[in-house]
């Protein structure tokens, strides 16, 4: 029998898109980055645990992280895991 | 005071203000832009602090932590670990960030504090964090990171007094990295630093309101539109070109009359004879020719400078991405190809905030393609001659000229297209990652010093190298001096007629005469030396009135024939002339800078080898093939 927490992690896990998946206009807490590219998206702010909100989708896709505009690939964004919020 | 000079240097993500910030401590004049990387070496000056204690500071290129890829960001990374071999560790480090982004600013601000150096942080950009509407409290700031925090404006010259108080001796400790503790691998470290960094702008540096649209965004949804932006982004590429031809017009009149004026003084106040023609036809004649065209350099870099500094340069770069990578290129290849319109040093330095080092090397390789600002003056000689009407700016010229541009770009594109496909993928691929900045009010003084230093160069170009050329050809056409007196005879005669004659073979399939041969080679040195070059090998007399060098020298072309009459200077041989230019890789300081910065000899000859030959071949087509239709 799974306990409520097992279910809340499998639930939660269940929710994870990638910030390429996530809706324009959606707000999208970043869980974990998973790819070759994990450290340059960090340093470039698309940290664990930040807030990025998508503006635009496309070959290339807009959004703002921690009040900055960044435009990135769809690849880069692929590899950024991730709820959308709202 | 001791005798000894501390060192300081500017450290930061790129596009936060360090050279505006450089330029305000020494008052020197270096480029600032609005976008990533304009700074790609480090540049160093020196400033007192205000109790009289001299210190030297560095620039350091931006980077976004101690191990970026791209050759600018590892300058900045040698030299802030003491790797540097030239260049010692700085005795205090002034970390500049962006306070209207300091969530992803403080990363690197906490990888150097474990560092260990002593460290202030300056705290940038503040207005447009208050702006933005961010609560920013730099004393808690200060006490969360153990360092020094300096809230202050570089543009505006506010909070410089406390910055440079801040540097005084004795320096401050260096920082413990509270959030770091023993044993922790490298993930656990960067998730410390997150959390550390989310704990601190929570009661540092509180934002209003996700959904707040600032003026950027509302901007941006226009000019990064699908259909809208492409439209502007076309618009105002068309529009820096016209500007640039028609604003230029009148300030060239007036250095021309002035040439004429300072031509008749000399002559006039001189007894006739060879040392009044050398300085009335090869010094005032032969620098003139090229000086007039300096008020289209000074528009060209105000116009750029203007879309640098406002942010609208890393909009285009985004815009252009889908484009660039047709030809296996990125957005971030737009801005070095772009400067590379007003000259390809620049240009080609720019390539250095590529990732891709093979990306990078192709785009060093085809910039010179993108017409510079050195190409204007024969352009502008030679396009006027070819619709056979005066000079001016009619529509048909623009036309021809903007064709000109867009024939060495879609040739850059395509090399640049095999060229990347011979040179195989990326042991790792890069992916299109840019900031785009919010738009600035443009830094007026910083545009107006970069364009001062650039006429500079152009006005010292034409002081020496041009100067040294134009008496060398006055000279071999002046001697040994022949009975006749009759000009043409005495041109034949002289060293330079030999030459022209002896060049000939390899220029008649171009369709010119060794003359044209003669002034195409002392152009491969600087190539606007060809106008005065041709002024002299045609030995295009002083005007009378306020008739102009140019118009003078395309009538003696129009005029000029082969010995069996037919005219010399017909279409064909124009297009031919002209796609030489376009093609020719004749700029000595570019081989040199392309030299430095692949790190070879090898690929700077190759790539001049390459462009003459390319440029011989494809006059030599459009010459064989231009003559048979007419």
């Amino acid at each position: 029998m799974p306990t409520p927490q097992t279910i809340a992690q499998t639930l939660q896990q269940d929710s994870l898109i990638s910030l390429e998946q996530a809706k324009v206009g959606c707000e999208f807490h970043i869980r974990f980055l998973n790819g070759p590219a994990c450290e340059r998206l960090r340093q470039m702010g698309f940290c664990e645990s930040m807030r990025v909100k998508k503006i635009t989708d496309g070959r290339n896709m807009l959004c703002t992280v921690c009040g900055t505009k960044m435009a990135l690939s769809r690849e880069l964004a692929h590899q950024i895991i991730g709820q959308a919020t709202a | 005071m001791s005798d000894t000079m501390d060192t300081v240097a500017l450290a930061g993500n790129p596009n936060v203000g360090k050279t505006t910030l450089f330029n305000a401590l020494t008052g020197g004049n270096q480029k600032v832009g609005n976008y990533s990387g304009v700074t790609i070496e480090k540049k160093s000056g020196q400033f007192f602090t205000p109790h009289g204690r001299k210190v030297r500071v560095l620039d350091l290129p931006g980077c976004y932590g101690l191990g970026g890829e791209s050759p600018d960001q590892q300058i900045a990374t040698r030299i802030l670990m003491g790797r540097d071999a030239e260049e010692p560790v700085p005795e205090l480090i002034v970390n500049v960030v962006d306070a209207s982004a300091l969530e992803r600013h403080l990363m690197l601000t906490l990888e150097l504090i474990e560092l260990g150096h002593p460290m202030v942080l300056a705290l940038n950009m503040i207005d447009i964090a208050e702006r933005n509407g961010i609560r920013l409290d730099p004393a808690l700031l200060a006490e969360q990171l153990g360092i020094a925090v300096v809230p202050l404006q570089a543009n505006g010259g506010k909070g410089l007094i406390e910055l440079k108080q801040s540097l005084r001796r004795p320096l401050p400790h260096a920082a413990s990295a509270v959030w770091l503790q023993a044993g922790m691998s490298e993930e656990e470290k960067h998730l410390a630093r997150v959390k550390y960094i989310q704990d601190t702008c929570a009661i540092a540096a509180r934002r209003p309101d996700a959904a707040q649209v600032a003026m950027s965004d509302r901007i941006d949804q226009v000019l990064l539109h699908p259909f809208f932006g492409w439209l502007i982004l076309l618009v105002t590429m068309f529009v820096l070109f016209w500007t640039i031809f028609r604003f230029s017009e009148t300030p060239m009149g007036w250095l021309e009359a002035g040439q004429e004026w300072l031509q008749a003084k000399v002559s006039t106040s001189m007894a006739a004879g060879d040392l009044n023609d050398l300085l009335t036809q090869g010094i005032i004649g032969g620098v003139g020719s090229v000086l007039v065209f300096l008020p289209q350099i000074v528009m060209l870099f105000f116009l750029i400078g203007l879309l640098e500094s406002s942010g609208y340069m890393a909009r285009a770069a985004f815009l252009m991405d889908g484009f660039m990578s047709r030809v296996g290129l990125s957005g971030k290849a737009f801005l070095p190809l772009l400067s590379s319109y007003a000259c390809a040093i620049p240009g080609i330095m720019a390539t250095r905030t590529i990732d891709s080092a093979k990306e990078r090397l192709v785009t060093i390789f085809v910039a010179p393609w993108m017409s510079c600002s050195a190409r204007l003056p024969v352009y502008l000689l030679l396009v006027p001659l070819l619709l056979h009407e005066p000079e001016g700016g009619s529509t048909r010229q623009a036309l021809v000229m903007t064709a000109l541009y867009a024939v060495g770009t879609l040739t850059a594109f395509l090399v640049a297209k095999v060229l990347r496909k011979k040179l195989g993928p990326d042991p790792q691929k890069h992916h299109f990652m840019i900031e785009l900045p919010p738009y600035h009010k443009p830094q007026w003084s910083y545009i107006f010093r970069h364009i001062t230093d650039r006429a500079w160069a152009f006005v010292k170009n034409a002081g020496t190298i041009i100067l040294a050329i134009s008496i060398i050809l006055w000279a071999l056409q002046t001697y040994p001096k022949s009975t006749s007196s009759d000009p043409a005879e005495q041109l034949a005669h002289s060293a330079m007629g030999r030459i022209s004659q002896s060049i000939e073979p390899l220029f008649r399939p171009l369709g010119h005469d060794g003359k044209t041969g003669a002034a195409i080679l002392t152009s491969f040195a600087a190539r606007e030396v060809f106008v005065s070059s041709m002024a002299i090998v045609h030995h295009v007399e002083e005007a009378e009135e306020e008739s102009q060098t140019r118009s003078s020298l395309r009538e003696n072309l129009q005029r000029s024939t082969w010995p069996d009459g037919r005219p010399m200077f017909t279409t064909a041989s124009l297009i031919s002339l002209l796609l030489f230019y376009i093609y020719a890789l004749q700029c000595l300081p570019t081989s040199a800078v392309v030299a430095r910065e692949t790190g070879s000899w090898k690929w700077a000859v190759g790539q001049f080898l390459f462009m003459t030959v390319f440029a011989w071949v494809a006059s030599v087509v459009a010459y064989q093939i231009g003559s048979h239709f007419s």
